[in-house]
């Protein structure tokens, strides 16, 4: 097993390598690169003073000419006058020590304004994340036990409206009702905190937190409900047809310890190895229900900085988010290898 | 021994798809929309089927006749409604025949009583969007699209899932490994978001949206083929062509795909509700077909910004809802006669 740990392990490099080559390739090949920006600004700037430059004749309309050493002077300045290997080390250079570089719009390192959106996103995913699967378990197990029992019936209808919606689609239809729109008012439109939070005694700046949070974490969980309360569902039927169960009921244990102790034990086992992909969910956030709900975490500053093109926001996201899912992914492979044992890979 | 003539496999399968009402139905109803849907320039337009001026008949859904051919003092295309109206107070033997839904979705109609976004009525059953266009024309025709882009996108992801499953799984070995990195690697790349980017730098079409969701989106097809084509290579069958002198091309796809086939269809109604989502959540953030493509997400899109016309976000996450619920309904039922495993089901 440990081999197989070693070789999973080993395998990250050529895949991190790959990551990082195909997020570069995009860097290189998207328009409106750092260069181009002070290329334009030039432009305008000659055009505006009615200068022509060297090389640009007669009216002095269609394209200026910027002179050949302002040109090269720039390009060593932003670095592209190395060839493209050696700017690719130097950008994984600074990708180790977490240099993004600066974003266009907000004039500061990558990486600050990345991690400034960093709490909110965390406070969403991992209360999301705690509520699906403290709901979705249970009720799966609820619905395994209670198998086509009305009860059974009507959280099946919640388990195909999660499955057919998305996440957002809930999220925008429960604020159309309720969240001041024709219907009713109850939550907010959205945000994180209301304006005037910090005059608010403790218990108001709690309940309001908690108010603005709701209808967000709801549109997050529709999207898991659907899948895990089948899996958990379906897990533990299939565990309760095996053998052993039949084995256990026969040797006189109560229907509790049965389920409970033996058969739950072995269906979590596809759940938990879902638990790989916490990291990922909790800190990339979802543009969609973001944007929705116009919460300022990572996920609406990936969407505002594509729309902006403000690329070295747009791709330091990028990497992080690829990494993420990469090391979960990997994350999953372990928990599964170790959780189940009946998984001896090679 | 009965006297039953044996039936294939397929055969027994599709009997049994038809046996589950739920499934079998709803497969029906959702062709059937789909294939009126096709016809909707006749049903919904604002072009006349038929008009009858001086003697001479006219189609104009099939042929674009200025405002002065029918004595309109009007530039540009001749607007039939009006046309049809005046025509009824001539008298005479002028006659028009609209479709029965006489709204276009790319039609800004400025000239109801207030000011758009309109709420439902009886003219306009959905009401108008923020330009004045009909909502329930244009979820009409955004079905459509929705659901041509889906199939689209699943025929060109069985097509690459099939030729490079088949191949990993076939030949397995180094080949294998090398490509499941790659695989690993564009599987890291966060689906929508690379979708994004690509689509802020080059404004997609219709069909660059396919190729750009079937770049990203062929790895789960693959690997599911990969996994059938493993466990069918262990089987007699396999040994036995190739035994008798098949090549790998014959043995590929002649002998092993039509069994890997069959658990690959069952996933096929899942993916496409996957595609339908995506097509939807791209248009939401704008990043999706370009306007003025009538397209659900592009409506819900307007109906937050506006969120007291709560037609705009209803009608359309209606029609979605709807039409996933169908897919999801033929998706399991799908499952239940091709790749039945006892506790599988989606309740």
């Amino acid at each position: 097993m440990t081999s197989y740990f070693i070789r999973r392990f080993l395998l990250i490099i050529p895949t991190f390598i790959g990551i990082t080559l195909l997020c570069f390739t995009i860097m290189q090949i998207v328009p409106g690169g750092p260069l181009e920006q002070e290329i334009m600004k030039l432009r305008m700037g000659l055009a505006a003073r009615g200068e022509t430059a060297v090389g640009a004749g007669g009216t002095g309309t269609g394209a200026i000419e910027i002179p050949q050493e302002a040109m090269e002077e720039m390009k060593r300045f932003y670095g592209f006058d190395k060839p493209i290997h050696i700017r690719y080390f130097r950008w994984i250079y600074n990708l180790a020590q977490l240099d993004l570089g600066n974003s266009y719009v907000f004039a500061e390192p990558v990486w600050r304004v990345i991690f400034q959106r960093f709490p909110i996103s965390v406070y969403f995913g991992l209360i999301g994340f705690i509520l699906a699967y403290s709901v979705c378990v249970p009720l799966g197990v609820f619905k395994a036990i209670r198998h086509g029992s009305p009860f059974d019936f009507l959280s099946s209808f919640l388990v195909f409206l999660g499955y057919s919606v998305p996440g957002w689609a809930v999220g925008a239809i429960l604020l159309v009702l309720l969240g001041g729109g024709s219907f009713l008012n109850v939550f907010p439109l959205g945000g994180f905190r209301s304006e005037y939070w910090e005059n608010l005694s403790i218990i108001g700046r709690i309940w309001d937190q908690v108010w603005h949070t709701i209808l967000p974490v709801l549109a997050y969980m529709v999207g898991s409900f659907a899948t895990l309360t089948v899996l958990t569902k379906n897990s533990l039927m299939e565990n309760l047809g095996q053998d052993y169960v039949r084995t256990a009921f026969a040797k006189g244990l109560s229907e509790k310890r049965v389920i409970f102790v033996h058969a739950l034990r072995n269906s979590l086992i596809p759940i938990a190895t879902g638990l790989g992909h916490l990291l990922s969910l909790i800190m990339a956030g979802s543009y969609l229900i973001e944007y929705t709900f116009n919460i300022n975490g990572m996920g609406l500053l990936g969407f505002t900085s594509i729309v902006k093109r403000d690329y070295p926001v747009v791709l330091g996201l990028l990497v992080i988010n690829s990494l993420l899912l990469l090391t979960g992914n990997i994350i999953s492979d372990i928990f599964y290898a170790l959780i189940d044992p009946r998984i001896r890979f090679k | 021994m009965s006297n039953e003539v044996s039936v294939s496999i397929f055969r027994k399968r599709l009997r049994k798809f038809k046996s589950l009402k739920r499934g079998y139905y709803s497969f029906l109803f959702l062709v059937t929309l789909y294939l009126i849907s096709f016809l909707c320039p006749l049903l919904m337009n604002n072009k006349a089927l038929i008009v009858r001026y001086n003697g001479t008949t006219y189609f104009p859904v099939f042929k674009y006749y200025p405002g002065k051919e029918f004595g309109q003092e009007i530039y540009g295309e001749a607007n039939y409604r009006q046309l049809k109206d005046a025509f009824k107070q001539e008298g005479g033997n002028n006659w028009v025949l609209m479709p029965p839904y006489p709204y276009s979705p790319y039609e800004h109609l400025l000239d109801l009583p207030g000011q758009p976004p309109h709420t439902p009525s009886a003219a306009h059953w959905f009401g108008t969007d923020t330009s004045g266009r009909d909502v329930f024309v244009r979820l009409a025709y955004g079905f459509t699209i929705s659901i041509s882009f889906a199939l689209v996108v699943l025929l060109v992801d069985y097509a690459i899932g099939i030729i490079v499953g088949s191949m990993l799984g076939y030949f397995g070995g180094k080949f294998d490994i090398i490509v499941q990195r790659f695989v690993e690697i564009w599987m890291a790349m966060p689906f929508l978001y690379t979708i994004m980017i690509v689509s802020s730098i080059i404004k997609p079409n219709f069909f660059l949206l396919v190729f750009v969701l079937g770049l990203f989106g062929w790895m789960g097809m693959t690997f599911y083929i990969r996994g059938e084509f493993y466990r069918e290579k262990a089987k007699d069958y396999v040994s036995a062509a190739i035994s008798i002198g098949s090549n790998d091309r014959t043995v590929i796809f002649k002998h092993i795909l039509p069994n890997a086939l069959t658990p690959v269809i069952s996933f096929g109604p899942f993916a496409v509700v996957g595609y339908i989502g995506a097509l939807v959540s791209l248009d939401y953030l704008g990043f999706g077909l370009p306007p003025p493509t009538p397209s659900w997400g592009q409506m819900v899109q307007q109906g937050m910004q506006n969120i007291f016309d709560w037609w705009l976000v209803f009608f359309p996450l209606g029609a979605l809802f709807v039409t996933l619920l169908l897919v999801v309904f033929i998706g399991e039922a799908v499952r239940e006669a091709f790749d039945p495993k006892v506790f599988s089901r989606l309740r």
